[in-house]
Parts: structure tokens; C-alpha cells; sequence
């Protein structure tokens, strides 16, 4: 029992600072795509670390299925964003430096 | 340990609120008020009201969010004199800033001040132990589903329910009036030009249809219902429209106006059939009071995704 | 006095309605507008259901629940209508806030 809650913590903790480091990178980098390289790689890895201590949390069958397809399909829709945010972007960036050339 | 959490989520909301108001920049304000959605459907969650923190993400954050969005494309654009779209200057024009002479703001401020306090003041002298907790719980087994909420927005409330559709329907019948003469966009069938996004909407289309479908039946026993279940069915109509496949404006005009309103016509006739054979307005039979109202919610659900499908379709044309 | 949940989220709520109040008197672009109204209508609801929750006895009362899910439509789509009038505005005349707050 003690070594379950101890890995639950360890797992939401890791997940927690994750969380932390993709937030400090949105906050603290310099361009668009370095950003969103910050937040759609660390939160992810960061909310599958919390589901995965969540679902060792309530040990249900079930409940871990829901959880698992809930963190998939935050990852599809997080990338499929952020990926169109960054194509908008560089088409803007082309735009602009072929009306410079 | 749960004060704690309360007074940093209601702190949070508090501040989130204070930059919609104060953010120099619009296009700020707007993403920021997605984030106040969110926090606020998470103090619904501490306050033990899971509906009502689905509706507020769904509805209040989402939806009003993604009209916010395409509104926010719409203000920054700069007209000429004969209506043709000139140049996308969102960024060269400085927004207006907020600025009044001191005397005006300090006014204000007070009275704002005072107003709070007095508010602060009739809310806490509201008498506890009242509300119909007890009479609600009582006459659950006779209102053919297990859930509370549902039970009252459908069964004892269903005149209120009923209603609410109409303002929905009133409400998408007013914005046709005031967007002037413009149709919808042009009908027809593009797919977005990037395979990405195209096959994104295209595995989300079945997931949302299932997970909406599963919170209106959830609803007879557990948080969830016509509502949810509408806005997730209309988030469908909403990605499709997104990705240049334009639902709404392909299918018949005539089958339009059934979608819109025929949950708020099967609701009416089932009201007067129930007057008809000698009970009150919305007083189900006990026995078939279950099967009512899954009817009665999915017609409604239909009816509402339609409607929100056809708000954010005429909206962002 | 006792400090819990409803006290915190009562306190919020009309903390909230003021922040819109002020908004709507203060704001002069009318995306700003609305979204002020929307705060004021979360501090409405927000304070309902705290009610609610201090009244709940074997589970909270449902009756603020379900009228806060209908204010929360009802408010949308309200929103929703006032979006487009202030579209419209906005492409007939060029303007985003009201004349006489220029």
C-alpha cells in the first residue's frame, strides 16, 4: 500500500514540474516556434505523467481506459494545433520577406 | 487543505476577471477569458456541481469563446468607404486605450467599492436552510430518472427547459435579423487544404458524437444531459465548419428549420398531449415518465446543436 | 466566523460582479463590453450555487443547479446576440465603441 501511494506521488510530482517547466518556457522564450515546442512537448509528457498517477489512484479498470483516451486525445488536439499556429506563422514570415525581396 | 484550494482557485478567477477588464491588449482579453471559463468550471467542481461545470466549459467557455475568437478577426480589420476589406492591420493599430479623467475614475471606483459591500452584506444575510432540497428528493422515484439536476430541468422545471429552447431559437432568429442581408457562407463542400487538420476533424467527428450521445444518457443518473450533450454534438458542426466542410449550409433550407426547431415543438406537443389525457402541463405518467424525457432530451439536444451549428455558421461567414 | 467553501465562493461572487459592473460602465470596446456581462453573469450564478452548496443536505440542492445551466444558455446566447449587433455596427460605420465614449 505505502509503495503505491509513494510512486502515486512521485508520478504526480513529476508531472507537476513538467507542467511548471513547459508554463516557464511559454513564458520566458524568445520566438513563436521555440515556445510551442515548450509547451506542446513538456505539457504532454506532463499531463501523462498525472494521468498515469491519477489511474493508479483510483484503480478502476474502466476509469484508467477513460483516462488513457482523454490524455490521447489532449495529445492529438495539442498537436494538431500548435502545429497549425506554426504553419500560420511561417506562411506569415514568407509572405512578409518575399514583399522585402 | 480545501481552504486553501478554494481561496487560490477563487483568487485566480478573481485576477483572470481583473485582466479581461484591464488587458491593453483586446486579442489578450479574449484568450484570457478562455482561461476564466476554465478556472470558473473548476469552482463549480469544488462547489459539488459537475453539470453545471460541464455546461460552463462547453457553452459559456468554449462556444462564446470561439465566437470571441473570430469576432477579435473581425474588429481588427480595417473597412473602406465601400465595405471591401483593405488590409489586416491587427497589429499596426494601436486599441484605443481606456483612459478617463481622475475625478470620473475615482467616482466610480467608490462607487463600485460601496456596491460590493453592500452586495457582500445581502449575501451573507440570506437565510440558511431553506431551498427544496428535501421535496426534490422525495418525489425523485417518480420522476423516472435517478439524477437530481436532471430530474428538475426536465420533469419539475420542464416548462423553465422548454422555454429555454425558445430563447435559444428566438435568439438565433434575432442574430438572422441583425447580420443583416448576408447569407451564410457560400454552400458547398471544401475540405480544408491541409491533410493535418482535415484528418484531426475527421477522427474527432465520431469521438465527439459517442462521448456526446454517452452524457445524454449519463443524464438519467449521473452529471451530464441534454445540454452537454448538445453543445458537444454543435462542437461537431462547428470543427466541420472549421475544416470547409459547410454542414449546415449544404442540407435543404426546409430541413434546417426542422433541426432548429423541433425540439422545442415536440416538447409543446407533448405538454399539451399530457393536458390532453388530464394531467398539468409537463406532468409525465410515472411509468413512462424515463422514456419521455430521453425522448423529449435528444430532440432538444438535436435541436440546440443545430442551433448553435447555425449561430457560429452565420456568424463567421 | 467560519471560513469554508460557500464563504470563499460567495465572497468571489460578488467580487466577480463588481469586476463586470465596472466593466460594463468603464470598458469602451464592446468585445470588452460583453465579456464583462458574461463576468457579471458568472458572479450571479456563481453565488447561486454556493447557496446550494451551504443548504446541501444528502446531495446540494438541484434546483440552483438547474437554473444556473439555463442562465449559463440563456447568457450565451444572449452574448451571442450582442456579437452580432456589434458586428454589424462594426461594418456598417468602422466604429467599436459607442460615439459619445470616443
Amino acid at each position: 500500500m505505502m509503495i503505491k501511494e509513494i510512486f502515486i506521488v512521485i508520478l504526480l510530482v513529476a508531472g507537476c514540474f513538467f507542467f511548471l517547466a513547459g508554463t516557464l518556457g511559454l513564458l520566458r522564450f524568445p520566438d513563436l516556434f521555440s515556445r510551442l515546442h515548450a509547451l506542446t512537448n513538456a505539457d504532454n509528457l506532463g499531463l501523462g505523467f498525472i494521468a498515469a498517477g491519477i489511474a493508479l489512484y483510483i484503480a478502476s479498470p474502466w476509469a484508467t481506459v477513460k483516462i488513457f483516451f482523454i490524455w490521447i486525445l489532449t495529445l492529438l488536439s495539442s498537436a494538431t494545433s500548435s502545429y497549425l499556429i506554426a504553419r500560420f506563422q511561417r506562411e506569415q514570415e514568407k509572405s512578409k520577406n518575399g514583399e522585402e525581396e | 487543505m480545501d481552504i486553501l484550494i478554494d481561496s487560490l482557485l477563487a483568487i485566480l478567477t478573481i485576477y483572470l476577471a481583473f485582466r479581461c477588464m484591464l488587458a491593453p491588449k483586446l486579442s489578450k482579453a479574449v484568450f484570457v477569458f478562455f482561461a476564466f471559463g476554465l478556472m470558473l468550471a473548476l469552482a463549480w467542481i469544488r462547489l459539488g456541481a459537475v453539470d453545471v461545470a460541464i455546461a460552463e466549459a462547453a457553452i459559456a467557455s468554449g462556444f462564446m469563446g470561439v465566437l470571441m475568437l473570430d469576432s477579435l478577426r473581425d474588429f481588427s480589420l480595417i473597412f473602406s468607404k465601400n465595405q471591401e476589406r483593405l488590409e489586416e492591420t491587427a497589429s499596426k493599430i494601436p486599441i484605443k486605450k481606456d483612459s478617463y479623467h481622475w475625478t470620473t475614475a475615482l467616482a466610480l471606483g467608490l462607487g463600485l467599492i460601496l456596491f460590493l459591500l453592500i452586495s457582500i452584506q445581502a449575501i451573507w444575510e440570506v437565510p440558511q436552510g431553506g431551498g427544496l432540497t428535501a421535496i426534490a428528493e422525495a418525489n425523485l422515484p417518480m420522476s423516472g430518472v435517478e439524477h437530481p439536476v436532471t430530474a428538475v430541468l426536465l420533469n419539475y422545471r420542464a416548462y423553465d427547459t422548454w422555454l429555454e429552447i425558445g430563447v435559444i431559437l428566438m435568439g438565433l432568429l434575432a442574430i438572422f435579423a441583425a447580420g443583416g442581408l448576408k447569407q451564410y457562407r457560400k454552400p458547398g463542400l471544401a475540405p480544408a487544404q491541409d491533410p493535418l487538420l482535415r484528418k484531426t476533424i475527421l477522427i474527432f467527428t465520431p469521438v465527439l458524437f459517442l462521448f456526446g450521445a454517452f452524457l445524454l444518457y449519463f443524464g438519467k443518473m449521473g452529471p451530464g444531459g441534454a445540454f452537454q450533450a448538445a453543445v458537444l454534438w454543435g462542437a461537431i458542426g462547428i470543427l466541420l465548419h472549421l475544416g470547409g466542410w459547410t454542414v449546415f449550409t449544404v442540407i435543404p433550407r426546409r430541413m434546417r428549420q426542422i433541426l432548429v426547431t423541433i425540439g422545442l415543438g415536440f416538447f409543446m406537443i407533448l405538454g399539451f398531449t399530457q393536458m390532453a389525457t388530464g394531467g398539468a402541463f409537463f406532468e409525465y405518467p410515472p411509468a413512462y415518465a424515463g422514456f419521455l424525457i430521453l425522448v423529449v432530451e435528444t430532440l432538444a439536444a438535436i435541436s440546440i446543436a443545430a442551433a448553435l451549428t447555425a449561430i457560429f455558421a452565420f456568424l463567421t461567414k | 466566523m467560519k471560513i469554508g467553501t460557500y464563504e470563499i465562493y460567495s465572497l468571489t461572487s460578488a467580487i466577480l460582479f463588481a469586476i463586470g459592473l465596472g466593466g460594463v460602465f468603464l470598458a469602451k470596446h464592446f468585445l470588452r463590453k460583453i465579456i464583462a456581462t458574461i463576468i457579471m453573469g458568472a458572479g450571479v450564478f456563481l453565488c447561486f450555487v454556493s447557496f446550494a452548496k451551504r443548504d446541501a443536505l444528502t446531495f446540494a440542492d438541484p434546483i440552483p443547479h438547474a437554473l444556473v445551466i439555463t442562465g449559463i444558455v440563456v447568457a450565451v446566447t444572449a452574448a451571442a446576440f450582442a456579437l452580432s449587433l456589434a458586428r454589424r455596427i462594426h461594418k456598417l460605420t468602422g466604429e467599436d465603441t459607442f460615439g459619445n465614449e470616443k
